[in-house]
């Protein structure tokens, strides 16, 4: 009787939640296009600026005349580029609403499930599939972009997180965890609790096959970046190239030692890394690409 | 050069919108949709993605744009030109507020319009042209030239005295400056020692007593005056013969020895005589004279100054030629003056600095010499290279008309050419 009240609750929820959606679906919309009018108008401008940098170039010297020209079309091209940048946030932050609601409604689903016997969660989710999920949070994980002058924050690309911080429930993190034949692992896991008390949280194996849950001390979890950092705008935010980092070996949910190979180019590459694996003569496995998400600071420097 | 200088370091980025038709598919469709149909859950992340290319490329595009701008700032402001002053105030207002310029109204106000959205458009895209051409044909010249030009000329002057040929006149100035100053002798001279300001007032002192009491033996007896003078040597005379028998004064006795020795003289000569005749001008007298009368002597023990009273007496004596200044050989010995030595170490110091002056103006002048004669010298070059090309040009034009030169053409070129060679020589040794 109890547990079909909880039930029928979620549903509730769920079905609130649903309507919310929508409507933040629908403001979506519009959002997106007050974006392509906003775009539109600037448009002309950028037109005329690359018109009067050719001329500009082929007369191959600068009267004041187009000195003040270019100016005031910078100027005002700068406003329409900013009030561009302001509704795309709106519309990103938007979708990054949406996301959390949807998150919420599959922690609650869970949660259910949980406690609901009569409906088996999907207990054995097909590795294929899994690897799938992951790939894509990597790829959705939102991309910061500053407003000019503004520096990266923690927990972007390679910005280590403050060492205060404390990882939410949900938040996906690498936890270094003994295995049962006592080698030690870092591996994907999903942020269950934390003990205030005990500076210890509890996590789960991303991977349900295991469906372990593990109680490690805060030194043995390292965050995720939560934004993936801008190669075009922010590559000091990247790990550059030869260093040591933990990444996720593809196809795995366990995390290695590797070199960074290349950092990324454009907002949506992965790293190129060189794990370290004994069986190539060289020590190095040949570059396999990492997402941004699953690349960490590698902090022991002693050889495993 | 010029023209780099001319131009602000801008990068002409290529600010091209992103081609959403292209790079951003979901964005685009779901731009084509009506609201009924919406945007799907699954959608989300295609746009999410989609979206962020958009942004990452506008914010890309606003960077480029500040520092652009900001060169451009810059640059004008650096420019430092009035000119440049006065086109940006004018044209700030009309560039933020989009509003036309009161000077051409016609075509800045087109080309303000012309970035916005609307139907002025197209019709300020053709006027422009037409109108930068104009702009250019006039102001390169105007406006860049000045300021370009101004830095090195400035510069060029300001080198231009060190590295200038040595004139004649140089040579004068220099010349003029080796003669010795005229008032040099006056900063080797040492002034003779003045009198000690004790002894100097002492004698202010006693001028002022005498004149006292002149004006009051004037009333008495003004026709003693010169004799008096006389008779004033004759002590004095007595006063040195009895200076070699003096003894160091009594305790108790507060007037110094020469006041005691002259007062000593006077009683032992005037012992006899009746003091109460005698009056006062004529203590120094010999014959007559009352010196030791207990008037004076309880008037002399009242003077409070029996030193600048010693010292008076000293200073007259020896003003009379009757004493000889020891104390003048005293004051004037070496070994105790600090001022003379301090002027005398100064005065070295200043014998030793000019001399080394001197010793520089010679070598310089002897430098700015040799200079004019190698000048002259390089002037003869000169002169030479132009006979030696007008030579060559002579036998070149005549290798052009296909004739051999003639023995005169050629005579000369030698010559040319060997004059030069001399005096090359002449130059390198």
């Amino acid at each position: 009787m109890k547990l079909v009240h909880c039930f029928v609750a979620g549903s509730m929820a769920l079905v609130s939640a649903d309507t919310k959606i929508a409507e933040l679906l629908n403001e979506l919309h519009q959002l997106i296009k007050q974006t392509q009018e906003e775009r539109s108008r600037s448009e002309h401008n950028l037109l005329n600026i690359q018109k009067t940098h050719e001329r500009m170039q082929t007369e191959n010297k600068t009267s004041p005349y187009y000195r003040t020209k270019l100016r005031g079309l910078y100027t005002t091209a700068k406003a329409d580029a900013e009030a561009e940048c302001s509704i795309l946030r709106h519309a990103l932050d938007k979708i990054a609403e949406i996301k959390s609601l949807l998150e919420e409604r599959r922690i609650a689903a869970r949660m259910a499930g949980v406690y609901n016997d009569s409906d088996p969660p999907r207990k054995t989710m097909r590795r294929g599939v899994l690897m799938t999920l992951l790939q894509q949070s990597a790829m959705t994980l939102p991309l910061w972009i500053g407003k000019p002058g503004e520096s990266p924050p923690p927990l972007c690309g390679a910005i280590p997180a403050s060492s205060d911080y404390v990882a939410k429930q949900g938040d996906k993190v690498a936890a270094r965890v003994k295995a049962v034949d006592g080698d030690e692992q870092w591996i994907l896991a999903e942020v269950v609790s934390y003990n205030h008390s005990t500076n210890k949280y509890e996590v789960d194996d991303i991977d349900e096959e295991g469906k372990e849950r593990h109680t490690l001390s805060r030194r043995r979890i390292i965050p995720l970046p939560q934004w993936k950092a801008n190669p075009e705008t922010d590559p000091e935010a990247l790990f550059s190239k030869d260093q040591l980092v933990l990444a996720l070996y593809p196809q795995t949910t366990c995390f290695y030692r590797a070199l960074i190979h290349n950092p990324p180019h454009r907002p949506q590459d992965d790293y190129s890394v060189l794990f370290e694996d004994t069986s190539y003569a060289d020590g190095y496995s040949p570059p396999l690409n990492v997402a941004q998400r699953y690349v960490v600071a590698c902090k022991e420097n002693k050889k495993k | 050069m010029s023209d780099l200088k001319d131009c602000p370091p801008l990068k002409y980025y290529d600010f091209k919108p992103v081609e959403h038709v292209k790079v951003c598919p979901r964005y685009t469709a779901v731009l084509g949709r009506s609201e009924d149909d919406g945007i799907g859950i699954e959608e989300l992340d295609t746009l999410q993605l989609e979206l962020e290319t958009l942004l990452s490329s506008a914010s890309r595009r606003l960077r480029a744009l500040e520092e652009q701008r900001q060169i451009l700032t810059d640059w004008q402001d650096k420019k430092g030109d009035k000119r440049f002053l006065k086109m940006g105030k004018e044209v700030d207002p009309a560039v933020s507020s989009r509003h036309p310029k009161p000077k051409k109204p016609k075509l800045e106000g087109k080309a303000g319009h012309g970035p916005g959205p609307g139907p002025g458009r197209p019709k300020s895209k053709n006027l422009q042209p037409k109108v930068q051409e104009y702009e250019f044909s006039e102001d390169p010249q105007d406006i860049p030239r000045n300021p370009k030009n101004d830095a090195p000329n400035r510069f060029w002057a300001s080198v231009e005295p060190y590295c200038a040929d040595i004139t004649n006149e140089e040579i004068r100035v220099l010349e003029e400056l080796l003669k010795p100053p005229e008032d040099e002798a006056e900063y080797y001279k040492i002034p003779a020692l003045g009198k000690h300001y004790s002894q100097r007032w002492a004698q202010e002192d006693l001028l002022e007593e005498q004149r006292e009491g002149a004006r009051a033996n004037d009333k008495k007896k003004s026709m003693l005056g010169p004799l008096s003078e006389i008779d004033a040597k004759d002590v004095d005379a007595l006063l040195k013969k009895s200076e070699s028998q003096h003894e160091p004064p009594e305790d108790g006795c507060p007037f110094g020895p020469l006041t005691q020795r002259l007062l000593q003289a006077l009683v032992e000569e005037n012992i006899i005589s009746p003091m109460e005749d005698s009056p006062i001008p004529d203590i120094p007298v010999k014959d007559d004279g009352a010196g030791t009368s207990p008037r004076s002597q309880g008037k002399a023990f009242s003077v409070p100054h029996t030193r600048s009273l010693e010292a008076r007496i000293r200073e007259e004596l020896v003003a009379q030629g009757l004493l000889d200044s020891e104390e003048r050989q005293g004051t004037g010995g070496d070994s105790e003056d600090e001022v003379l030595a301090e002027l005398q170490k100064r005065q070295a110091e200043l014998k030793a600095l000019s001399a080394h002056n001197r010793a520089r103006k010679q070598e310089l002048l002897r430098l700015a010499r040799e200079e004019m004669r190698k000048q002259e010298l390089r002037q003869c070059v000169r002169v030479a290279d132009n006979e030696v090309m007008e030579a060559f040009r002579r036998i070149m034009a005549a290798r052009q008309k296909k004739r051999t030169p003639t023995k005169k053409e050629k005579d000369q070129a030698w010559k040319a050419l060997k004059e030069r060679e001399r005096i090359l020589k002449q130059l390198d040794g």
